[in-house]
């Protein structure tokens, strides 16, 4: 079936002195998959929402780009990197609901949705796009929670090398498999920075992991107990331990553990931010080695 | 993986009297740790059947966080 009806707008042009500049979409998703994994599909109630999703599209934008009101995260705000990031967004009617216009899945044993990751690229394909990371806008009348993916590198392809604790990583220039994002129309808040930050990171050279929950180690997490006074050493850089997880405390059953906040007075952006002290979830910023890992990590493919 | 918000654990304790904080928890970590694993990867056979043992798990937890989505659930199964 062509495709019709497209409409692709250019949110920011990015660095256009490059061929393949970094480059988020945010597709307005065509088809949902009931449940996920089923193989059924139906068409999304976004597809004839414009408005509504051009609303999310400039949300996720704002919440990026560090935008919102009394947003103090601005990772991508810095004027050496966010000029340099391209945006598109991608508003599609009249496709099938099929397996290849499917981007966005509901969960059976949540109200998640869910990323069809493998298909964001090839869909992307079929209008002149490509992505690094991308959105999967969705108006589900039942699933409402965003969740991420996080990216697969193309590891037989360069990028700028780097160390967690000795171990030799790259952030890759490139990926096999954007990192991807499914998000409900109404999203709101930090949420759409908190998923970026699991689809920006990498299953093969670090992954930035939700620490709202006892996680395993990962860029952002470590586990044991008594809680050491050093994370982790990035590069020659060390980074000190959180011996408290700021306001929220850590449950007496974790083993996890998290590195230490650039502002202790609030949750971190991969922590809950919904319980901000001051119930201003904007005021969540990422922690030390999260800021660090992420920023290189953009500067590396803006640089490629 | 969006954080749940306060309220919606408070709703989810009142509907479900049986359930503990610690289910919530622990069912949010199983949701969670989904996403660490590349999907698109071949899994040994002994992770395969980590992988389900959670799988199970989390559908009990669900069942008993969320009785009447599951009492829907149901009824549905027995109309078709």
């Amino acid at each position: 079936m062509t495709p019709s009806n497209p409409v692709v707008t250019v949110i920011n042009p990015g660095d256009t002195t490059k061929p393949d500049p970094f480059t988020i979409c945010i597709i307005s998703n065509p088809a949902l998959e009931v449940p996920w994994k089923t193989g059924q599909f139906v068409v999304d109630p976004i597809t004839s929402n414009k408005s509504a999703f051009d609303a999310a599209a400039q949300y996720i934008c704002d919440v990026l780009f560090g935008r919102l009101a009394n947003q103090r995260e601005q990772l991508l705000a810095d004027p050496t990197i966010g000029p340099k990031i391209r945006v598109v967004s991608l508003f599609v009617t009249g496709l099938r609901a099929q397996d290849a216009n499917s981007l966005v899945a509901q969960d059976t044993d949540s109200n998640l949705l869910i990323a069809r990751r493998t298909v964001f690229r090839p869909l992307l394909n079929r209008y002149g796009l490509d992505a690094d990371v991308a959105y999967g806008v969705s108006a589900s009348p039942t699933h409402t929670r965003a969740s991420a993916w996080y990216t697969s590198d193309d590891d037989a392809r360069g990028g700028v090398a780097f160390t967690l604790d000795g171990v030799s990583l790259s952030h890759r220039y490139y990926c096999l498999i954007p990192g991807t994002v499914a998000i409900h129309a109404t999203a709101s808040s930090m949420t759409a920075l908190h998923e970026f930050g699991h689809a920006l990171s990498s299953y093969s050279n670090g992954m930035v992991v939700d620490l709202y929950v006892d996680s395993s180690s990962a860029v952002n997490c470590k586990a044991g107990r008594p809680i050491p006074p050093q994370f982790a050493i990035y590069d020659t850089t060390p980074n000190l331990s959180d011996p408290v997880r700021d306001s929220i405390g850590y449950p007496s059953g974790w083993t996890s553990y998290h590195c230490e906040l650039i502002d202790p007075g609030f949750p971190a952006l991969m922590d809950d931010y919904w319980l901000a002290p001051d119930h201003i979830p904007e005021h969540s910023q990422h922690d030390k080695i999260t800021r660090r890992f992420l920023t290189d990590r953009v500067r590396a493919k803006i640089g490629r | 993986m969006e954080p749940l918000k306060p309220q919606r654990k408070r709703q989810m304790l009142e509907a479900s009297p049986a359930a503990t904080p610690q289910e919530i928890a622990e069912y949010e970590k199983l949701l969670a740790e989904r996403f660490t694993v590349d999907p698109d990867l071949p899994r040994s056979p002994e992770s395969l059947e980590l992988r389900q043992r959670k799988t199970d798990r989390l559908k009990e937890l669900r069942r008993k966080l969320f009785p009447e989505a599951e009492a829907e659930r149901h009824e549905e199964g027995q109309t078709r």
